[in-house]
């Protein structure tokens, strides 16, 4: 019993590397805990795809916020304007605000990797904006792009994997023309933005944080890539090695 | 700080977390009203106590507190246990992902996605609120520790036998069908 909570926390990437490496030594010698480690997995994959994650009705959503701003008296001489459009806003907007504080604040040591974060940021508050062509089809979205760009990043379909294409749209990194090709996995955006970098031929995959998004850069053939997503480390190098596979 | 801006943040550090919350109150309630109500009085709760500064972790605040209404709710009610009938026409992920495949298919999932909300429906509440938060909202177990108000190790055992319970109840399932 002892050895299947451990099996689970080592799935779940929650053991320290010391104790992780010792499970992956046993398992490599256990066909039982390898057999479990397979009916973990599909149980993970199924729950993850097909379990209903219930979205909040948007008349709830309304209702709440104007109970919210009711209990919270204002005098009502220094009612501001924009407490009350806060105040109604819908979420979007609420994200949006967030968006905005976030490019407000000042640069950090990597410009480019907080660029890289406002700009998925800024897509998620606008669903307009994330997606100028929508296909789940990556023969659709390859040559959409091609009729805009000199450049051809690969655009793969990673369904089977769990990460549904959304589409793709036109956008800006490091003062350059990119791509931003969308996906999803369960309710999480990934944006995969792909731009040229001459000299940028062959650099292997980097993980890093920023601002609580999970941001995975590479290079290949003079094109730098950049998936970045709230979802999991280890779903997101998932991904990216999935992105990247020739 | 004034109300006004002390609603501003609150709006933008914790009600930014509703769907979160509301997909929580809705599976342990498994009530679209008890849901609502729960998640209003969390609500109301959370801003009484908000001071804008609410530690590391807003998110996980806010989810312990609807949490506690969802379960105050369950038990005014004496509805531990009782099961919400499951509606095909709500369930939105499954019927987006079929739209490309053909209707065998699409068939097979819709059968399979309501063999699978009814399991872990059917999971007393302990073990599906730790499905919930680590399948559907990929909380850690440190996250889920605060939540639920339990040691870490707590966690992991109730995870690992939430998951041998799912593996059963939908094993038994598919017996059924296939009989």
């Amino acid at each position: 019993m002892r050895m299947r909570q451990v099996l689970d926390a080592w799935i779940d990437g929650e053991l320290d590397r010391a104790t992780a490496a010792e499970i992956e030594q046993h398992i490599a010698a256990c066909p039982a805990c390898l057999a479990l480690k397979a009916e973990r997995d599909a149980l993970r994959l199924k729950v993850r795809d097909a379990a209903q994650y219930y979205a909040t009705p948007a008349a709830f959503k309304a209702a709440l916020h104007a109970r919210l701003a009711a209990r919270t008296p204002v005098r009502a001489t220094r009612t501001p304007g924009w407490l009350q459009a806060g105040v109604f806003a819908s979420f979007t907007a609420a994200i949006g605000l967030l968006a905005g504080l976030w490019i407000a604040r000042p640069p950090s040591e990597d410009p480019l990797r907080e660029q890289i974060v406002a700009s998925h940021v800024a897509s998620l508050s606008d669903t307009q904006r994330l997606i100028t062509v929508a296909s789940s089809d990556q023969h659709t979205v390859k040559p959409w792009l091609q009729g805009k760009i000199d450049f051809a990043p690969a655009v793969r379909d990673l369904s089977m994997q769990g990460y549904t294409l959304l589409g793709a749209r036109l956008d800006h990194v490091a003062d350059r023309q990119a791509t931003a090709i969308v996906y999803r996995m369960r309710n999480h955006v990934i944006n995969l933005y792909a731009w040229r970098a001459t000299g940028y031929n062959a650099e292997a995959l980097t993980l890093q944080s920023a601002r609580g998004f999970g941001l995975a850069t590479w290079a290949d053939g003079g094109l730098r890539y950049a998936a970045v997503s709230d979802i999991e480390r280890g779903d997101l190098e998932r991904f990216a090695r999935l992105a990247q596979a020739p | 700080m004034g109300d006004a801006e002390k609603l501003l943040r609150f709006e933008t550090t914790v009600l930014l977390h509703l769907d979160a919350a509301y997909n929580l109150a809705r599976w342990l309630t498994q009530d679209e009203f008890g849901a609502e109500d729960a998640v209003q009085d969390a609500s109301l709760r959370a801003l009484r106590f908000f001071d804008g500064q609410r530690g590391p972790n807003p998110k996980a605040w806010f989810m312990a507190i609807v949490r506690n209404a969802s379960l105050d709710w369950l038990n005014e009610r004496g509805r531990h246990g009782v099961t919400e009938q499951y509606d095909d026409d709500e369930h939105g992920n499954a019927g987006e992902a079929v739209a490309t495949e053909g209707p065998e298919h699409a068939a097979i999932r819709r059968a399979d996605a309501r063999d699978l909300h009814i399991c872990i429906a059917a999971l007393p509440v302990d073990f599906r609120e730790v499905i919930v938060l680590r399948e559907l909202e990929e909380l850690s177990y440190k996250e889920i520790s605060a939540i639920v108000d339990v040691p870490i190790g707590t966690v992991m055992s109730r995870l690992a036998r939430a998951r041998d319970l799912l593996t059963q109840k939908m094993q038994s399932s598919l017996r059924k069908v296939k009989s």
